[in-house]
Formats: C-alpha cells, structure tokens, sequence
C-alpha cells in the first residue's frame, strides 16, 4: 500500500464484502451463520471507524486538514452506527424483512459516505501526511 | 478543497430533487396522449412524432437529469450546484413550459409557440449549464466522472444551441440544411449529454451501490474521452462531407458504446451482493439496450439501404437505455431522499428504511410493463397495432412512475409531522 487512499479503500472493500455475507445469511434463514456473519460485519465497521476516528482523522486535523468534512464523516459514522445498532436487533428478533430494508437503507448511506472519503478526504489526506504515512499505517494496523 | 464542499449542507433541500422527480412522469403521459395524433414510430419527422419525442427527451429525460444532478454532484465530485432553490425554479418552470410550448408549436405548426419555447427552453439551459459549470469548477475531486459530466455538459451546450438554431429557422422560414443539423442535434444531445452522463456517474454508482468490482482503468480514463472525440469526428464528417471519417467515427463510437455496456454487464454479474434488486435489473435492462442501439447503428453503417435500422437505433437508445437507467435511479434515490432527510432530524425512531417508502412489489411491476413498453415499440416498426400498446405502455409507466414518486412524497410529509409532534 502506498497510500492512504489505497489503504482505507481496500479496507472498504473488505467491509462490503462482510456486508454482502451477512445481508445473504439474514435473509436466507440461516439463523446460526447470520448472526456470525452479521458479528463479522459488525466488527469490521467498528475496526474501520476506529482507524479513522483514533488515527487518521486526529491527525488528518492537527495537519492543519480541513474540520468541516471531517465533522461530516463522523456524524455520519454516527448514523451508520444507529442503523448497526438497529440491524443488530432485527437479527436478534429474526426479523427477516426489517433486515432487509435497514441494508438496503446502510448499503446506500455507506456507499455514498465512502464516494466522499476515497474521492475527496483521502487525497487531501495523502497530500498533507505524505510524510507520516508508514507511522499512520502501523498505528491503524494496530487497532483490534 | 473548500470546507462547505462537504458540509452538511451539501445535499440540496429535499423539495428540490423530488418537484423535478414529481413533474417528469406527467410528460410520459402526454407523450403519450400526442402519440394517439401521430402514425407509427417509423418517421422521426412527423410532427406529432417530434412533440412526443421532445416530451420524452425534454420533459421527462431532462427533468430528471435535472434534479438528479443537483443530489448527485455533491457525493461524486465534492461539489454542490450553487443556489440550489434558485437554479431549481429557473430551470424547472422554463423547462416545464418550454416543453409544452414545443410541443404545441410542432403539433400546430405555430411560429409564436415555437419562438416562446426558444426563449424558455434556452433560458431553463442556460441556467442548468451555468450551475454545473459553476459546480465542476469548484469540484474538490478531479476524477474520470468529473471529465465525463463535463464533456456531457459541454455535448448539452452545442445540442441545446443546434436545438434552438433548428426551433427558430421552423419557425422563422430560414434556409437550413435541416436534415444536417437535426443529425447534429440528435447525436450531441443523445450520444452525448444523456451516454457521458450516464458513463460517468456509473464509474462510481455501478461500483459501489451494486457491490460490483471497480471497472477497469483503461475503460473509465479513454472511454469519455474517446467517446467525445468521435462525436466530434462525426460532426467534423458531416460538415465537410468526408464519408470515410464518418464511419470511422461511428464506428469508434459504437464500439466504446458496446464495451462500456458489455463491462457493465460482465461487472454486474461478478457482484458480491445476490439479493434480488430491481433496481439492478432496470439497469442491466438499460445496458443491453444499449448494446443493440449500437448494434442497430452499425447496421446502418455497413448496409445503409436498412435506413430504418437508424429509427430503431434511436428509440431502443431513448426508451430501452436512457428511460431504464433513470427508473433504476428513482427507485433508489428517492426512497433514499425519504429516509435520509428524516433521518438526520434527530429523532430516528419511527423513520421508515429504504424499503418502507415505496413497495417493492411496484417497481416489479413497473419493471414489467417497462419491459413490455419496450417490445412494443420495436413491434410498432414492423406491425402498426403495435403503436397502441406502446402509447397504453407509456402512458401506464407515467402513472405508475407518478403514483412511487407521490407515495413516496406522502410517506415523507407524513413521518415528519409525526415527528413534528414528538
């Protein structure tokens, strides 16, 4: 990886990946797999919100990086959070259809909040901790 | 970058995409109402044909755009159009009544309609133009969509203005090589504005929103260069009279057309989701109509005395590519506007998700009769009952289409006084 764009866009990836398992093992039934995988895609959002609220965007602000955008992406970690929480009682219910809407409903609030950090936030990112990247790279690494 | 590129504020207020959304469907049915007056879908020049096509193209085609560009731009390139109400009522209103002034100026051949509709009609695009150009200029990112929504707004300016040039010799009795010109017009305004537009924002939508694998570099950074470039090729042929650069151009432009659909496709079948989304089948719908517009295109071009193979182009482009796409889209982004804008009020309990605002079942439906439209009108060329069933077909998609967007207008007005109260 050689920067910060590359990086955290594969990490989106793999989130969407675990998206996709767990929307399909909710709505086909299988209870016992459904809850794995929606676990799976829990943490995995968590993992990723954490590199970015720990890590990047603390220094992404010290560098003098622009606040506004950076307070967006975090509301929006908020309301993606909320539809988690709400995913997460839908499994527990086995509430199929609930499930149903509120992925659709996250699929398209985390589609477009990632459009915005890899099209825009990451580049700025890249431009000005071009000197800290490895250091940056280990301490999200780091995170469980 | 500019901070406000990504603040909250970003997103236009809601009632600005959704009176865009709420209007074009209308223009569906008259389209269709003007078709009873016309015979068959054969001959693009009749003038029933001209009014219903321009009700398609500019009523509903570029009604959507309209709206759709203002919620679109801020999440692909980091920028919003500038006064979004302003720019909204401007372009809305002319729009709406530049239509309808074309239109009864081709049914009834009146000069003072048609010069009316050049005035509103340019008055509504230079207002959209200038918005966009305002909004790439500021863009934050420097992206594939953000060359290819420029070269489309570029294509729109050079369309709109051949369109206004052709409105005001109709009706001014001027001597123009008509059938030059409304060639010109047709391939700026279809080839280029509607393909770039739709190649651009699907570089990022296909992607992400369907879960797919990212499209190839060599496709996103040279197919809306290369497309743009035969465009011109072609306009440059038809000026100067060089049949060889013609098809060469047509050809280019073909080809980038059928790769851009084929990866689509291939993309689409490689995605990681596999819940059942009509959406993505009015999308996949879009792209292999695509396919055999270009296909039909190239007939004409190695064996010209097929010349209705060029009609038949023309309609599977506007009704199976473009008209597929955009109902794709309503279907996700309204019920996404609905949700998104209850949402963020701050209280979440009670805000229905994407799937609670309009039926699935109805955009089933709507896929159906969208795909029967379709058939008819490639029968219509060849059996003339046929151009019944594509009037009944279209005029049930603009009630169809009107009954989602107000449903999905009441389920908003409804959950927010609810939640007024709370």
């Amino acid at each position: 990886m050689n920067t910060i764009a590359e990086f955290m866009s594969t990490d989106h990836r793999a989130c969407d990946l675990t998206f996709a398992t767990a929307e399909q093992a909710a709505l086909t039934n299988s209870l016992s797999k459904a809850e794995t995988a929606f676990e799976t895609f829990r943490q995995n959002m968590q993992r990723h919100f954490r590199m970015e609220e720990e890590v990047l965007f603390p220094a992404l602000l010290d560098a003098g990086g622009p606040g506004g955008p950076v307070q967006v992406m975090r509301m929006e970690h908020a309301q993606m959070n909320e539809l988690i929480e709400l995913m997460a009682a839908a499994v527990a219910n086995k509430n199929t259809q609930e499930y149903s809407g509120l992925s659709e409903t996250l699929l398209i609030v985390m589609q477009q909040h990632n459009l915005k950090e890899e099209q825009i936030l990451y580049p700025i990112a890249d431009r000005i901790l071009a000197a800290e990247l490895e250091s940056l790279f280990s301490r999200m690494q780091a995170i469980q | 970058m500019s901070t406000v590129s990504l603040s909250t504020e970003q997103a236009p207020p809601i009632s600005v995409p959704l009176r865009f959304f709420a209007v074009a469907p209308l223009f569906l049915v008259l389209a269709a109402l003007i078709g009873i007056m016309g015979d068959g879908i054969a001959d693009t020049h009749t003038p029933a044909l001209l009014a219903a096509t321009h009700c398609i193209t500019l009523g509903f085609i570029g009604m959507i755009m309209f709206g759709a560009m203002q919620q679109i731009l801020p999440v692909v390139i980091g920028s919003p159009m500038p006064s979004s109400r302003l720019v909204a009522w401007f372009s809305l209103l002319p729009l709406i009544f530049g239509t309808l002034s074309l239109s009864g100026g081709f049914l009834l051949g009146n000069s003072a309609l048609l010069h009316l509709a050049s005035l509103l009609l340019g008055l509504a695009f230079l207002v959209f133009i200038a918005a966009s150009l305002v909004s790439l200029a500021r863009a934050a990112a420097r992206n594939t969509t953000a060359t290819a929504i420029l070269l489309s707004v570029l294509a729109l300016t050079a369309a709109v203005a051949l369109g206004l040039v052709l409105a005001q010799g109709y009706a001014s009795g001027w001597q123009l090589n008509y059938p030059k010109l409304a060639a010109a017009h047709i391939s700026l305004a279809l080839g280029g504005w509607v393909m770039l537009l739709i190649v651009g924002v699907s570089y990022q939508v296909v992607p992400m929103f369907q879960l797919t694998p990212t499209y190839p570099k060599w496709l996103s950074v040279g197919l809306a260069p290369a497309l743009f470039s035969a465009l011109l090729l072609n306009l440059a042929a038809d000026y100067f009279e060089i049949h060889t650069l013609g098809f060469f151009a047509v050809c280019l432009f073909c080809l980038c057309a059928i790769s851009f659909a084929l990866v689509t496709l291939k993309l689409q079948f490689q995605r990681r989701r596999s819940v059942p989304d009509a959406t993505l089948n009015f999308f996949r719908l879009g792209m292999i109509s695509l396919l055999c517009a270009a296909l039909c295109a190239m007939v004409v071009l190695f064996a010209p005395a097929h010349e209705y193979f060029r009609q038949l182009s023309i309609v599977i482009f506007i009704l199976g590519f473009a008209l597929s796409v955009i109902h794709g889209m309503l279907y996700k982004i309204i019920p996404f506007l609905v949700w998104f804008h209850l949402f963020r009020g701050g209280v979440k309990k009670g805000v229905p998700n994407m799937k609670e605002v309009i039926p699935e079942h109805w955009m089933w439906r709507h896929l159906w009769l969208h795909m029967a439209t379709l058939l008819a009108a490639l029968l219509a060329f060849f059996w003339d009952t046929a151009t019944w069933l594509l009037i009944l077909g279209l005029s049930l998609q603009g009630v169809v289409l009107s009954f989602a967007i107000f449903t999905g207008i009441m389920v908003y007005r409804r959950t927010y006084q609810r939640l007024a109260k709370v």
